[in-house]
């Protein structure tokens, strides 16, 4: 359903459906992490807006350490639904196949 | 073609009425791309009922109905939580510095973005949130077409 790991080149790595349910769980996981950077979408297929949420607050975070988010490998749906948010203006996003 | 069903306003529900959705499309034979933005759209409505639908303990009862005739898909979602327009909701600034941003209003935003028709309406002690899109099924071939 949903998987959050962190894969060997210490990227964070999401598949699955990223609904309501699962953002704490991501949450979770990514507030854990002392330096938030790359995360691959690759497996993600689906997210709304509260799973947007858990990138925002990410980003934030990671912004205010003098870093920021990288997403990487999204896919069309998945990018449109950043796009429509406008969240390509203030998140790092490159699609799938680019 | 026609389905619904009926569960009780909490979050452990979502997972339910998606498969009741997708088992729908599956059956009238929609592509997934047709689906998903019915799938946003459930999640988001389905999830303000949950967040404002139950106050006071008592839990809101959420009907969720699909209507497919022709090609156009209708999806009904109905509580009888405290009167609430969704539509009302201010437009989120999609633009905003990082700073300023919000995810409060992003979902309907959403809904109205995606789906052809929104309609709210106040019924009795119960809200009916109304949306409808046209969608394209996976065997039906363009008109001209051998599909050999």
């Amino acid at each position: 359903m949903f998987d959050i790991h962190q894969g060997p080149a210490g990227e964070v790595i999401m598949s699955g459906r990223l609904d309501a349910t699962q953002c704490d769980a991501a949450l979770k996981f990514l507030g854990a992490l002392a330096r938030p950077g790359v995360i691959d979408l690759g497996g993600l297929e689906y997210v709304a807006s509260a799973g947007l949420r858990v990138f925002l607050l990410t980003q934030k975070r990671a912004k205010a350490m003098g870093g920021g988010l990288k997403l990487i490998n999204v896919h069309g749906p998945v990018h449109d639904i950043f796009r429509y948010a406008g969240f390509d203006q203030v998140l790092d996003i490159t699609r799938a196949g680019d | 073609m026609e389905s619904r069903t009926s569960v009780p306003g909490e979050a452990a529900q979502l997972a339910a009425l998606t498969r009741f959705l997708q088992d729908f499309c599956k059956t009238a034979e929609l592509p997934s791309a047709a689906a998903l933005p019915f799938e946003i759209a459930l999640e988001e409505i389905f999830m303000n009922v949950v967040m404002h639908g139950s106050p006071a303990g008592r839990l809101a009862r959420v009907d969720v109905s699909l209507v497919l005739r022709d090609d156009d898909l209708t999806m009904a979602v109905v509580d009888d939580g405290p009167a609430f327009d969704p539509l009302s909701l201010p437009a989120p600034d999609v633009n905003a510095a990082l700073d300023a941003r919000r995810v409060g209003g992003l979902g309907v935003y959403f809904v109205r973005q995606m789906m052809d028709a929104v309609s709210y309406a106040r019924e009795g002690p119960r809200n009916q949130l109304r949306m409808s899109k046209r969608v394209m099924r996976a065997n039906a071939a363009p008109a001209g077409t051998n599909p050999g």
